[in-house]
């Protein structure tokens, strides 16, 4: 190839994807969501003497321009395959591949997290459990790299260390094991969290240590949707879908849960959030501050407070039929101090049920 | 705005490259000009007053200075005047905290800091302003009768924020006449996505690494030398690529910048290191500090003075604090080793001269990277197994791998060996055939690629900024 053809190939190019994307990202209409991240995207800033003046347009637009760009999720796919492709990188984003399963690097042991969670629960104690009848328990979830992490050499937290700093940290809660019932295959390939079809045995140790006894006959089920879970817009990779499946029974059919911020009753499984954004808010809604589960067939009157994460809301239903009811609070959207105004304790039986991610990050524990 | 982000490469770049071509050429200036106040307005607005005055001042006090040109006296002072205005600005915005807090530490006192808020590309603008009054001084130029065409030459947002530091009087033709050709915008656009591709792919990338190494709560030696190469190459694979990007941009709107790097990592010594790194910056010092001192001229200890002062400056030229004083000086011993003592035998040997470099430019840039001198010994004792910690850890061996092809790539392309590999190429039909052909599918993957990481990205730091 001639120079001067060469050149003028050369500006062809690169001045047809400045000048093109240029134009197309100036006129393509503003995406409201990115799906694969499950999140709201920006739009785009208005252009104003005032905004001009106070710098908000330009900041603004700077944090537009990449949520806008055309074909945003092809060249997030087109990063993290050189990254993990080319580059090598072991993680994208903090997010590896390993057997087929997506995690997130977490790490290192975060000690001051665990003190601040140690403090929220030493609150919740002092001030609503120290004189509360009822037993107290904690448990545990490993998140994924507990099962993964070694074999693929990627830095880990020693769990067995964690979970005893955590239980250091609450010496007044009796401390469920249950690390020994779970394997990775109990995690969705592409989400943080467990399956609830793979946790019944989990649901039966924790019964079974707290007193009491579930069975372990459901019927399972399946979204048709096909389900992404978070990891699948961090790693920004083409993983294969996967399916969320539910345990159900007479007992979870005719159970209610009370949802105390829209003051609403439904059923135990939000059909209509399974069809969201995020199909996993199919157990319990998802991301709420406080759930009251009651089961009409209860044949005893027990009752259960869980503090929980989200892992919890899929473990949850799978404890219903041992207690009349089961309140769901998340103090990561829910004061400590408030609690008092919202529930009243009268001697109910409390399981702390926390995954090690949130332990580890525990600043939103309020 | 930074070269290295959407707004810029899609929005500003190609409405600025339309404007410019399509207006005819005694409005050029002016469009370089008002596109280079947006550019420099769009994150720092209330600082464009630091640099409206430092050109005004430069315009007024260059001709002033050529009008005196006949009466010394004046011409002396004007120069003064305007020396003692761009300094004092950038002593104002850069230093003041820095000489006020080492004025409380010697006396004791506890003068309150001014915090203020340091103008981007202060320096590199200051040193341009300067120059451009003592070369019309010393007669090497005209003064610019245009206020829009030295304030373009100044303001010029391709080599505003970052330099290269463009002197007057390497382009003061071009300001009046300059040639656009296909040429020259097709070199300009290929430096560009290099310059791009370096920032974007591996500077940013790496920066993650040091990231991670600062956020550590698992030291290893191992993992202090990962970071001790990883900032080393970042910090050049960061300024030259921007460095690149800034000449590139020149060069499609006709201006030959001068390059300000070349390959500074296969230098021989410490002093080949600085004739290589950051070229346009060694150089204005020698003209207009070294040189004006007496240089090589004088006594032993008078030349040695003279390497402290401009090494010392050097350091603090690059910010103000201690640790980067210290790595001007630490620049400044090795060099008068090199000079007195030791230069003539370490250049006749073969793979020591170039180990002693690397690792100590290695070591540099730790200094350099520091938050405090404490910090920054800390470090260094820590490489070489000072710190009581194990040699690796499950992270460090982690991050090795990780970033091994990172690594590798980036060593590689710190060196002439790409480029050679081209040239040879290039001297077959078939290697010409060859690399004209994938040359241009070679750069539009580069910024296809660098975009992807943009979209994608968090990590896009500037580091030259805070000069």
């Amino acid at each position: 190839m001639s120079n001067r053809r060469n050149n003028i190939v050369t500006l062809c190019l690169l001045g047809g994807c400045i000048f093109g994307f240029g134009l197309w990202a100036r006129f393509k209409p503003d995406d409201a969501l990115s799906q694969s991240e499950r999140r709201q995207l920006t739009q785009r800033p208005a252009l104003t003497l005032s905004s001009v003046m106070d710098g908000s347009y330009m900041s603004n637009y700077e944090k537009y321009a990449p949520d806008q760009f055309p074909l945003r999720d092809s060249f997030r796919t087109v990063k993290a395959l050189v990254s993990y492709d080319l580059l090598r990188q072991k993680d994208n984003n903090g997010v590896y591949l390993e057997n087929g399963y997506a995690s997130k690097l977490e790490y290192p042991m975060n000690l001051d997290s665990l003190d601040h969670a140690a403090e929220r629960f030493q609150y919740l104690y002092e001030h609503y459990l120290k004189d509360n009848a009822g037993k107290l328990y904690l448990s545990v979830i490993p998140d994924k790299n507990a099962f993964l992490a070694q074999q693929g050499g990627y830095p880990a937290m020693d769990y067995d260390v964690f979970i005893q700093k955590v239980r250091e940290r609450a010496p007044y809660l009796q401390y469920i094991d249950i690390t020994d019932l779970l394997s990775i295959e109990d995690y969705y390939r592409t989400d943080l969290h467990w399956r609830q079809e793979q946790i019944a045995d989990v649901a039966q140790r924790l019964a079974q240590e707290m007193g009491t006894q579930v069975g372990d006959r459901y019927r399972e089920k399946e979204l048709e949707r096909p389900y992404y879970g978070v990891y699948y817009g961090y790693a920004a990779l083409p993983l294969p879908a996967e399916q969320i499946r539910y345990l159900t029974s007479d007992v979870l059919e005719a159970c209610t849960v009370y949802n105390y911020e829209t003051q609403t009753t439904g059923p135990i499984y939000d059909l209509e959030k399974g069809s969201g954004k995020d199909p996993y808010e199919l157990f319990l809604s998802g991301s709420v501050s406080l759930l009251r589960i009651d089961n009409p067939a209860a044949d005893t009157d027990r009752e259960l407070i869980i503090f929980r994460d989200s892992f919890g809301s899929s473990l949850a239903p799978l404890l219903a039929e041992a207690y009349k009811t089961i309140t769901l609070v998340d103090i990561r959207y829910l004061g400590s101090p408030m609690l008092g105004r919202m529930l009243d304790f009268h001697g109910q039986d409390v399981l702390f049920l926390y995954s090690t991610g949130v332990l580890n990050h525990s600043e939103t524990l309020k | 705005m930074l070269f290295s982000s959407l707004p810029f490469l899609y929005t500003f770049l190609p409405c600025v490259i339309l404007i410019y071509f399509l207006v005819p050429d005694r409005w050029k200036n002016m469009v370089l000009l008002l596109s280079s106040l947006i550019f420099y307005g769009w994150g720092e607005r209330r600082f464009l007053i630091f640099m409206i005055i430092s050109i005004a001042q430069g315009y007024v006090f260059g001709c002033l200075v050529q009008q005196y040109r006949q009466d010394q006296k004046r011409a002396k002072l004007c120069l003064t005047f305007s020396a003692v205005l761009s300094l004092g600005m950038l002593c104002y915005c850069k230093y003041a905290d820095f000489f006020i807090s080492g004025f409380n530490t010697l006396t004791g006192l506890s003068l309150p800091l001014l915090r203020v808020a340091l103008p981007i590309g202060i320096s590199f603008y200051t040193f341009q302003v300067l120059s451009y009054v003592v070369d019309v001084y010393r007669g090497q130029v005209e003064a610019q009768k245009s206020f829009i065409d030295l304030a373009a030459y100044i303001a010029m947002f391709p080599q505003l924020i970052a330099g290269p530091i463009v002197r007057y009087a390497d382009i003061q033709e071009q300001l009046r006449h300059r040639s656009h050709s296909l040429e020259q915008a097709a070199l300009g656009a290929r430096c560009f996505v290099i310059g791009l591709s370096k920032k974007v792919l591996i500077a940013n990338v790496l920066y993650q690494l040091i990231t991670v190494f600062k956020d550590s709560r698992e030291p290893s030696i191992l993992f202090y030398w990962l970071y001790a190469v990883a900032c080393t190459l970042h910090i050049y694979f960061d300024f030259s690529g921007y460095s690149d990007m800034a000449v590139g941009l020149g060069r499609i709107f006709g201006f030959q910048f001068p390059q300000n790097f070349n390959y500074p990592f296969i230098s021989a010594s410490i002093t080949e290191f600085w004739r290589r790194w950051h070229m346009t910056l060694g150089g204005w010092f020698r003209d207009y500090v070294y040189i004006p001192l007496g240089g090589n001229r004088g006594s032993r200890g008078r030349q040695l003075r003279n390497i402290l002062i401009v090494w010392a400056l050097t350091g603090l030229w690059h910010g103000a604090a201690w640790n980067f004083v210290l790595w001007g000086l630490f620049f400044a011993i090795l060099l008068m080793g090199e000079k007195l003592l030791y230069g003539k035998a370490l250049g006749r040997t073969h793979v020591v001269k170039h180990l002693y470099t690397l690792l100590l430019v290695l070591v540099s840039f730790v200094l350099f990277d520091a938050n405090s001198v404490h910090q920054a010994f800390t470090r260094i004792a820590a490489m070489f197994g000072g710190g009581q910690i194990p040699w690796t850890s499950v992270e460090s061996l982690y991050y090795l791998r990780s970033y091994a092809v990172i690594f590798f790539i980036a060593l590689v392309g710190a060196t002439p060996l790409p480029a050679k590999l081209v040239a040879r190429l290039d001297r077959s039909r078939g290697g010409q055939m060859l690399t004209g052909t994938l040359e241009p599918i070679a750069l539009t993957a580069l910024l296809m690629v660098s975009t992807a990481f943009l979209v994608d990205g968090s990590f896009n730091p500037f580091l030259y900024f805070r000069f």
